[in-house]
C-alpha cells in the first residue's frame, strides 16, 4: 500500500515560484493498476517523480508499507528504489553502447535475477538480445525498457507516458506486454498518460488538473490494450 | 554558425600542452641558434665538447618533448572534434538536412586551431622572458663567450604560426571526415558500436564489469590521456629530482612545474570527460537504485590500471633518457656526475602520484554523487 498525504511541490523562487503540486493525497493498493490522467502541465509527471522517490516534495509524506520515503537520506532512497521500484520512461533511456541483453542485465543484477533471459523472451525479443538499441525500432526499444524494469522484480512499476513516442500499433503492443506481465507477476502499476483511452485499462483512474486531483474513477471492467480506442 | 570562440576556449588543456611544448622547444632551439653563431669563438677543448653536448641535448629535448607534446595535442584535438560532433549531432544534422555541405560545416572547425595558437604564443613569449636566465645557467662554467638572446623570426613562425595552421587544418579535415555520417545518424545521435566484440565476450559477465569494459572501450582516447598524465607525472617529477645533481635547481623546478601542469591538466580534462560522457548512464543507474560508489567504480575505477601503466612507462623513459644523455651525449664533457636509477625518488614519486590520483578520483566520485538525475535525463 502506498499512502500519499498532502504532497506539495514548487519550482522557482520569489515571484517566479510555480506551485506544481498543491496538496495531493491518494492511496494506491498493492497490485493496483493506477493511471494518472491529465493534460500537459497538470503536474502528473512531477507527482510520479515524487511518489517514486526521484524527487523530494516540499511538504507531505509518501509512505510505502509504513516507510515514509520523504524522510530517507539519499543513500537510503537509492536502496529503496533498488529494492522496490521499476521505471519506464517515454524516451526509453537505454544504454546505447550495450546490447539488449546487457541493458536488461542492468536491472536484473540489482535483484540477482538469473532468469532475465525469460523476461527478454516474454517481451518477444529473444532473437534480438544481441542487438544494440540503435538497431531496434521504437517499439522494440520500449519493450527492452519494459524488460529492464521488470528484470529487477519491482514491487511498483512507474511508467511516464510509455507510449508517447510510439505509433498506435506499437503502442498497443507495448501496453499489452505490460498488462500481461502485470497480471502474471502482480506488481503495482502507476502510469502517467494524457491519453484518456489508455485509462480504460486501469482499475483506478486519477484525474489531475493544475496540481490537484480533479477526480478518482474506478473501472469495474478493465479493457485490454486491443479493446481500447486510441 | 554553432561553433564559436567559446567552444575553442574549452580546449584549455590543448592550450596548456601547446604552451609547455613551445616553451621547452623555444628555449633550447633559440639557445642552439645563438650558440651556433658563436661557434668560431669557442677555442678550448672543454668548450668544444660542451658545445656539442649542449647542441645535441637541445635537439633531443626539443624533438622528444616537442614531438611527444605535439602528438598529444593532436590526439586531444581530434578527441575534442569527435566529442563536439557527438554532442552536437542534432544541430549539425539539421544543418546538413537543410542543405549545408560537409565541407561548409567542417571549415568552421578551424577555430579550434586558435587554442593551439594561444598556447604557442604564450609558450614562445614566456620562453623569451626566461631566456636570459637560461643562457646564464647554460654558461655557468664560462666555457663559452657571453651570449645574449636574440629574436629569430623563423623560430617564431615555426613555433607559433605553423603549428596553429597545421592544427586548424587538422581540425577541419577530421571534422569533414566525421561529418560524412548519414544525416539521420547525426539527428538521432546514433553511433556505431562494434557488435562483434561484445558478442565474443562472456554473456554472464556482471553488468558493472561489463559497463567498466565498455566505458574504457568506447573512449580509448581517454585511456591514452590518463596514461599520458601519469607518464608526465612520473617522468618529469623523477627527472627533476635527478636534475638537481645533473644540471641545476632552476632546471629541476622548471621541469617539475611543466610536468605537474601537464599531468594535472590532462588528468582533470580526462576525468571531466569521463563523468560528462557517462552522465546519462550514471543518472539511469541511480534511478534504478545503483549506489553512487558502484557508479564511480564502474565509470572511473576502470581507468586506474592504465594510469599505473603510464607511471611505469614514465619511470623507464626518464631513466633511459637521462642514462643516454649522461653516458652518450655528455661522454666527452668533464665533471658530469654519474647517473644511476634513484629508487628513493621513484618511491616518493609513486607515493605522491597515488595520493594525487586518488584525491582526484575522490573529487570526481563526489561529482558523480551530485549529478542532478532529473536535469541529466531531461537533456
Amino acid at each position: 500500500m502506498i499512502k500519499i498525504s498532502d504532497i506539495t511541490k514548487s519550482y522557482g523562487t520569489g515571484g517566479s515560484k510555480n506551485q506544481v503540486l498543491k496538496g495531493i493525497s491518494l492511496n494506491i493498493g498493492d497490485g493496483d493498476f493506477t493511471v494518472i490522467l491529465g493534460a500537459s502541465g497538470s503536474g502528473k509527471s512531477t507527482f510520479l517523480n515524487v511518489v517514486s522517490g526521484l524527487e523530494r516534495p516540499d511538504g507531505g509524506s509518501v509512505v510505502y508499507d509504513g516507510c515514509d520515503i520523504t524522510k530517507l537520506h539519499d543513500s537510503e532512497l537509492t536502496e529503496f528504489r533498488k529494492d522496490n521500484i521499476g521505471f519506464i520512461f517515454q524516451q526509453y533511456y537505454l544504454l546505447p553502447n550495450m546490447t539488449v541483453e546487457k541493458n536488461v542485465r542492468m536491472g536484473a543484477d540489482l535483484a540477482e535475477n538469473r532468469d532475465y533471459r525469460e523476461i527478454i523472451a516474454a517481451v518477444g525479443l529473444h532473437d534480438k538480445s544481441q542487438k544494440f538499441p540503435g538497431e531496434l525500432s521504437g517499439g522494440e526499444q520500449q519493450r527492452v525498457a519494459v524488460a529492464r524494469a521488470l528484470a529487477k522484480k519491482p514491487k511498483v512499476l512507474f511508467l511516464d507516458e510509455p507510449t508517447g513516442a510510439l505509433d498506435e500499433q506499437t503502442g498497443r503492443q507495448v501496453l499489452d506486454y505490460i498488462s500481461k506481465l502485470h497480471n502474471e507477476f502482480g506488481f503495482t502499476v502507476v502510469m502517467v498518460t494524457h491519453n484518456q483511452n489508455i485509462a480504460e485499462m486501469a482499475n483506478t483512474v486519477v484525474k489531475m488538473n493544475s496540481g490537484k486531483i480533479a477526480g478518482i474513477d474506478k473501472n469495474q471492467l478493465q479493457k485490454t490494450a486491443y479493446e481500447i480506442g486510441w | 554558425m554553432i561553433i564559436g570562440i567559446k567552444d575553442a576556449i574549452k580546449l584549455i588543456s590543448i592550450t596548456i600542452i601547446a604552451c609547455c611544448a613551445v616553451f621547452v622547444c623555444a628555449i633550447f632551439l633559440n639557445y642552439g641558434i645563438d650558440i651556433a653563431a658563436q661557434k668560431g669563438e669557442i677555442t678550448t677543448a672543454a668548450g668544444a665538447a660542451m658545445y656539442s653536448a649542449i647542441v645535441s641535448t637541445g635537439k633531443v629535448t626539443a624533438a622528444v618533448s616537442g614531438g611527444c607534446l605535439a602528438m598529444t595535442s593532436a590526439v586531444m584535438l581530434l578527441f575534442y572534434v569527435k566529442n563536439y560532433i557527438d554532442t552536437h549531432g542534432k544541430e549539425l544534422g539539421i544543418l546538413k538536412a537543410l542543405g549545408y555541405s560537409n565541407i561548409n560545416i567542417a571549415k568552421h572547425f578551424w577555430i579550434f586551431g586558435s587554442s593551439v595558437f594561444a598556447g604557442c604564443f604564450l609558450g614562445y613569449f614566456s620562453a623569451f622572458f626566461y631566456l636570459p636566465t637560461f643562457y646564464e645557467l647554460q654558461n655557468a662554467d664560462r666555457l663559452f663567450p657571453e651570449i645574449k638572446p636574440h629574436f629569430h623570426p623563423i623560430l617564431a613562425f615555426l613555433l607559433i604560426f605553423l603549428p596553429a595552421m597545421i592544427f586548424a587544418v587538422l581540425a577541419v579535415i577530421y571534422a569533414y571526415l566525421r561529418l560524412k555520417s548519414p544525416v539521420l545518424d547525426l539527428l538521432k545521435e546514433r553511433r556505431e558500436y562494434k557488435t562483434k566484440l561484445t558478442k565474443r565476450e562472456s554473456p554472464d559477465m556482471p553488468f558493472l564489469q561489463d559497463l567498466a569494459k565498455i566505458t574504457v572501450r568506447s573512449r580509448k582516447s581517454l585511456v591514452f590521456f590518463i596514461a599520458f598524465s601519469a607518464f608526465c607525472f612520473s617522468a618529469m617529477v623523477q627527472m627533476s629530482a635527478s636534475m638537481i645533481d645533473l644540471a641545476s635547481k632552476e632546471m629541476a623546478v622548471m621541469m617539475l612545474a611543466i610536468g605537474l601542469i601537464l599531468a594535472f591538466a590532462t588528468l582533470l580534462l580526462s576525468l571531466s570527460s569521463v563523468v560528462k560522457g557517462s552522465a546519462k548512464t550514471i543518472a539511469m543507474m541511480r534511478v534504478f537504485g545503483y549506489k553512487h560508489s558502484d557508479c564511480s567504480k564502474a565509470v572511473l575505477g576502470c581507468y586506474r590500471p592504465f594510469s599505473y601503466i603510464g607511471f611505469v612507462i614514465g619511470t623507464v623513459y626518464q631513466y633511459a633518457l637521462l642514462k643516454i644523455m649522461v653516458t652518450v651525449v655528455f661522454a666527452d664533457v668533464e665533471n658530469v656526475p654519474e647517473y644511476n636509477f634513484d629508487f628513493t625518488a621513484c618511491a616518493i614519486t609513486l607515493g605522491l602520484f597515488i595520493l594525487a590520483y586518488e584525491i582526484a578520483m575522490y573529487g570526481y566520485s563526489k561529482r558523480i554523487k551530485k549529478l542532478p538525475i532529473k536535469s541529466v535525463m531531461l537533456e
